[in-house]
């Protein structure tokens, strides 16, 4: 009874300590940054008068919103289509249980590379070097995701069961049968579901390309706030609501169906 | 189908052969000659080597010395393209099956025929009708028809063993190798699946290995009994011969006194087969 008291007692105090660190080094990081938190002052008001001036939605834009917003799905899509088909090898390379270390490891430095780029930076510099419009976005997309699916597959790959690859193997099948019928069938759902959450992702990204000149939606959306035509950007959130939300739903239902 | 007329050269041969890892000596043979068509069961405690015999046969483990011919082949001096013919000929069914998951009974039995399929064809889960109708045959002779189309994750135990034992007849193996296969079924399950595999396995003259915890099944099924204890061979010879006694040593808790069991086998049968 004492022991466990005291084991409970040791436990609460690591807890504590842990959370007291964790604020700790917030509130520090904080103070060496430069938050001007006086601009809070009068913040609500200027809220109050954003929604206000929103209201009512000018709908004369909603054929050009849907078009633009039709043009980010199309990024969306075929960025992360282009991302699956190219991950799946990258991913399978990774995979340290299907490679050697030799290869497994550069390719997920590769991948950690491809990370780390920010999106909005990969989409400046393509379009600088490809141009303005919806390809570059679809191209910047496809590259950024590259990186997170691939590492993403990568470790599902290395879950997948050795005994059934073993047994696919083991019957004479070759390495690319191997891989179709050992491994693949154990990572479809995963590997799916993943996919369409990034796809989901890659819409609320391609939302925002525009502003760097990426094609889409992005476009109005600095077009109407930096003009301060704040009835035509109320039509903007409420279509990127509906959108967000549909897709939610279906990727959702998609997800349910793939067992 | 086209296998394994006696002609002379066993199936399976070891001589001097020792598994080591690191200092656990696994396997300690000296001589075990398997002859092609035989029913070899396997007894013996856990840990005292079966499985690593199993694993040696099917090229997965390779013995520290001794020579080990397979069908007339040594796995350990086999390249990659001929390594993959040689997996082709032995079958391997494993305690835990090792279906593949997500996949139907029919796509998993045609796993077993993929060493001799058109590949591109395969990936795109096209193959030969002559397979398929193979297939169905095999489906047939194991009690699984109607179930071609199911997934396999939607079976029972019983039947999971079912798909697991026709998958590896698909293969047209030469040599079957099980490991404890009906380890995870009950009883009388355990009792109906072996009867189904060496039945299959008869009308083929294939040569079958299984390991195996119940005695009174091997009793009943094998053509000869091996038993194994810390790696050696303690016991060789019919069924028939090996009683309560031969049982009771092999699965004495104590090391087993070999020169006792040598005893045993000596007084009551001795015959080695082949
Ligand atoms: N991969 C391994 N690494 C180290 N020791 C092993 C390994 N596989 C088996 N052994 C040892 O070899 C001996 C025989 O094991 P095994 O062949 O699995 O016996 P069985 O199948 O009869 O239970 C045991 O002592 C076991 O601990
Ligand atoms: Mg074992």
């Amino acid at each position: 009874m004492a022991n466990l008291r005291r084991t409970w007692m040791r436990r609460a105090s690591a807890h504590g300590a842990f959370w007291a660190a964790t604020v700790a080094l917030a509130v520090g990081l904080i103070m060496l940054g430069d938050f001007e938190f006086e601009n809070f002052k009068g913040s609500g008001s200027r809220f109050t008068r954003f929604f206000t001036r929103m209201a009512p939605p000018d709908w004369s834009v909603t054929h050009l919103v849907l078009r633009s917003t039709a043009e980010t799905l199309t990024i969306a899509f075929v960025g992360t289509l282009l991302a699956l088909i190219v991950s799946l090898p990258l991913g399978f390379l990774a995979a340290s249980n299907m490679t050697p270390p030799w290869i497994a490891q550069p390719t997920k430095w590769l991948l950690g590379f491809i990370r780390s780029i920010p999106l909005i930076v990969v989409a400046m510099i393509l379009v600088t070097a490809v141009g303005l419009g919806p390809l570059t976005g679809t191209l910047a997309i496809a590259f950024h995701s590259v990186g997170m699916l691939g590492k993403f597959y990568a470790e599902e790959f290395e879950t997948a069961d050795r005994g059934v690859i073993n047994a696919v193997r083991g019957s004479g099948a070759n390495w690319l049968q191997t891989v179709r019928f050992g491994l693949f069938p154990q990572c479809v759902p995963q590997v799916l579901a993943f996919t369409i959450y990034r796809f989901e992702m890659n819409f609320r990204d391609a939302a925002v390309l525009g502003l760097v000149g990426a094609g889409g939606i992005g476009l109005y959306i600095q077009m109407y706030i930096g003009g301060f035509q704040y009835q035509k950007v109320a039509v903007l959130l409420i279509v990127i609501i509906v959108v967000v939300t549909a897709l939610d739903q279906l990727s959702f239902w998609a997800r349910r169906w793939v067992r | 189908m086209d296998s394994s007329s006696s002609d002379g050269r066993p199936a399976i041969s070891l001589r001097g052969v020792h598994v080591l890892y690191g200092r656990i000596m696994a396997l300690d043979i000296e001589r075990l000659t398997i002859a092609s068509g035989e029913r070899v069961f396997v007894l013996g405690c856990s840990g005292s080597g079966k499985t690593t015999l199993s694993r040696m046969i099917k090229a997965r483990v390779r013995p520290s010395a001794g020579k080990l011919s397979v069908l007339g082949i040594d796995p350990c001096a086999l390249g990659r393209a001929s390594r993959s013919a040689y997996e082709r000929c032995i079958a391997m069914i494993d305690q835990e099956f090792h279906l593949v998951p997500r996949l139907s009974v029919m796509d998993n039995l045609m796993t077993g025929a993929l060493g001799r399929v058109p590949v591109a064809a395969s990936l795109l889960g096209w193959y030969p009708l002559a397979e398929l109708e193979r297939a169905e045959a095999i489906l047939a002779e194991v009690d699984l028809e109607g179930l071609e189309g199911r997934r396999v994750d939607t079976l029972s135990g019983g039947q999971r063993q079912r798909v697991a034992i026709a998958r590896a007849l698909m293969q047209n193996a030469e040599i079957i190798v099980a490991d404890e296969p009906v380890s995870n079924l009950d009883p009388e399950l355990a009792e109906d699946a072996l009867e189904l595999l060496v039945d299959c396995v008869a009308r083929r003259g294939v040569t079958l290995l299984v390991n195996l915890h119940q005695p009174d099944l091997a009793r009943r099924f094998a053509s000869r009994i091996v038993g194994l204890s810390a790696g050696r061979v303690v016991y060789d010879g019919p069924p028939e011969a090996f009683g309560d006694k031969q049982t009771e040593f092999l699965y004495r808790a104590e090391a087993p006194d070999f020169k006792v069991i040598r005893a045993v086998k000596r007084g009551e049968a001795g015959a080695e087969p082949a």
